[in-house]
């Protein structure tokens, strides 16, 4: 029998390994589909030249920024709207009317407002990222169990006493489930926004690689996004299961 | 037991509950002129038909209701909020699972108005785990426990902060056939132990028989109290026992 995880990497392999056949045999048309191994040479290259490091630094720069942003904003709003009711009835509307907008569609504004730098990225991502932070870390706060709240006055808590050692950490595992997300939503957001206005990035990089036709480093890009997402995420886990140990996610 | 003023803990005098009402219903009284004195160091059990109310008679002792006439004293004075010298033990354990094991029991004991009572908070522990048998299970998770087990922390994580009244909602009701008994048993030997005064709703009149020293039975909606039954049987009480059987028989007509 194979280990789990030795299962788990059949699926990709069989489609890279598909993939490389069908464009070694020229079943497909390779200057629209290259083969994996050529991208991964390209990808070689953007690494010893430096280039790849330079727009991942930039990217991951925005990204780290504006998802900082977002998780700070989010879980204070999200707090403050479930303890206190009228900053809930006061917001509660406007991230409901800016929520179902594309971040996208206000990129354009973000130009004119912060230029074609860092500042127009980190605004977009920190606004499309707040919400699920925002609305995670309200449901968190109002999920706690009333005898919980009752067995801790019981014992003599007062408000701080509560606050911390009962209202925060009942809302962790829903604040994570925000800040994962949040942080898929960056990595989303970052590269679509490189692409319609950066001068360095990868995204920017991706666009380049199209416009002057060099698929292979198109497809050389779309790896290094995708296994940066990857990576990540189950670094979060992982960070879960170290912070929150007592928590029991249904693992499928 | 006669009541001498001097070893009262606990009394209701002339309580009325009412919730408000809304939605096109009128307000409701849920408990009625009540009256009701429990002395210290007693195991009372409450029994009645369910939803009359016997949990609420709980949540006034423990300070999370406030009657809407009368009064509830503890030591002559009326209640006003929750405290430490009156704890609840609620039929799902309303443990915090972020903490283990040691570390809910201890929960009470780090607070600020705890501190100043001088419980070494370690020895605490330590006699509290073993009081309720939990010694090996300290770093535990609730999660990681049995039904039994999480009730057994849940009394242990009460009597850290040496309440003198446990009230206990039902406590048992949520657990199998088996360790239930096993429970009433722990109950009873914990009461003996540590002398508190418990309270102890319930909704199974054999329960109640094996371990009360009075039996409270309270009456429909809007409720107050129907009669009080002496249990002057010795301990341990079995079910086969036919005076044991007689009183559940009683019980059991006044209730329908």
């Amino acid at each position: 029998m194979l280990p789990r995880s030795a299962v788990r990497l059949i699926g990709p392999l069989t489609v890279l390994v598909t993939w490389e056949l069908a464009a070694r045999f020229n079943l497909v048309n390779t200057l629209l589909l290259p083969p994996p191994s050529k991208a991964i040479a390209d990808l070689m290259v953007l690494i010893s030249s430096g280039y790849l490091w330079k727009a991942l630094y930039a990217s991951l720069f925005r990204v780290v920024c504006g998802f900082a942003l977002a998780v700070a904003v989010g879980v204070t709003l999200g707090v403050a709207m479930a303890r206190i009711r009228l900053i809930n009835d006061f917001l509660d509307p406007l991230v409901e009317l800016l929520r179902p907008i594309s971040p996208l569609a206000l990129f354009p504004l973000a130009i004119l407002w912060f230029g074609i730098g860092d500042g127009s990225k980190i605004f977009v991502i920190a606004l499309a990222a707040s919400f699920p932070v925002i609305l995670n870390t309200f449901a968190g706060a109002r999920s706690i169990d009333t005898n919980l709240v009752r067995a801790s006055r019981s014992l003599g808590a007062s408000e701080f006493e509560m606050f911390k050692g009962i209202v925060l950490p009942a809302s962790l595992p829903y604040i994570f489930t925000g800040v994962r997300l949040a942080w898929g939503i960056s990595l989303i957001v970052i590269i679509a926004a490189e692409m319609v206005g950066a001068t360095v990035g990868m995204g920017y990089m991706v666009l380049e690689a199209q416009q002057t036709f060099r698929t292979e480093r198109v497809f050389a890009g779309i790896f290094v996004i995708g296994i940066i997402g990857f990576a990540t995420d189950l670094g979060f886990r992982r960070l879960r299961q170290w912070l929150l140990p007592w928590y029991r996610e249904t693992e499928s | 037991m006669s009541g001498t003023p001097e070893r009262e803990l606990v009394r209701f005098d002339r309580v009325t509950l009412t919730f408000p009402g809304g939605f096109g219903r009128g307000p409701v009284d849920v408990i009625r002129q009540l009256d009701l004195s429990v002395q210290d160091g007693e195991f009372v059990a409450i029994i009645g038909p369910s939803g009359c109310g016997k949990s609420t008679l709980l949540s006034l002792l423990a300070g999370y209701l406030i009657p809407s006439s009368g009064q509830v004293l503890f030591r002559g004075k009326a209640i006003w909020g929750p405290g430490q010298e009156r704890m609840m033990v609620f039929q799902q354990p309303a443990l915090f699972p972020w903490l283990t094991t040691a570390d809910n029991i201890a929960f009470g004991l780090r607070l600020k108005a705890n501190r100043t009572k001088g419980r070494n908070i370690k020895e605490t522990v330590s006699a509290m785990l073993q009081l309720v048998q939990l010694d090996g299970f300290a770093r535990y998770y609730p999660s990681d426990l049995s039904g039994g087990m999480r009730q057994r922390l849940e009394i242990a994580r009460a009597l850290a902060v040496d309440p003198q009244v446990l009230l206990m909602d039902e406590p048992l009701a949520a657990l199998d056939a088996l360790t239930r008994r096993t429970m009433q048993r722990e109950v009873l030997r914990i009461w003996a132990t540590t002398r508190k005064t418990i309270l102890f709703v319930t909704h199974d009149i054999d329960e109640a028989v094996i371990m009360a020293d009075r039996i409270v039975v309270m009456a429909q909606r809007p409720t107050f109290v129907l009669e009080i039954e002496e249990v002057p049987l010795p301990r341990p009480r079995l079910r086969e026992d036919p005076e044991v059987g007689k009183l559940v028989q009683r019980l059991s007509t006044l209730l329908e």
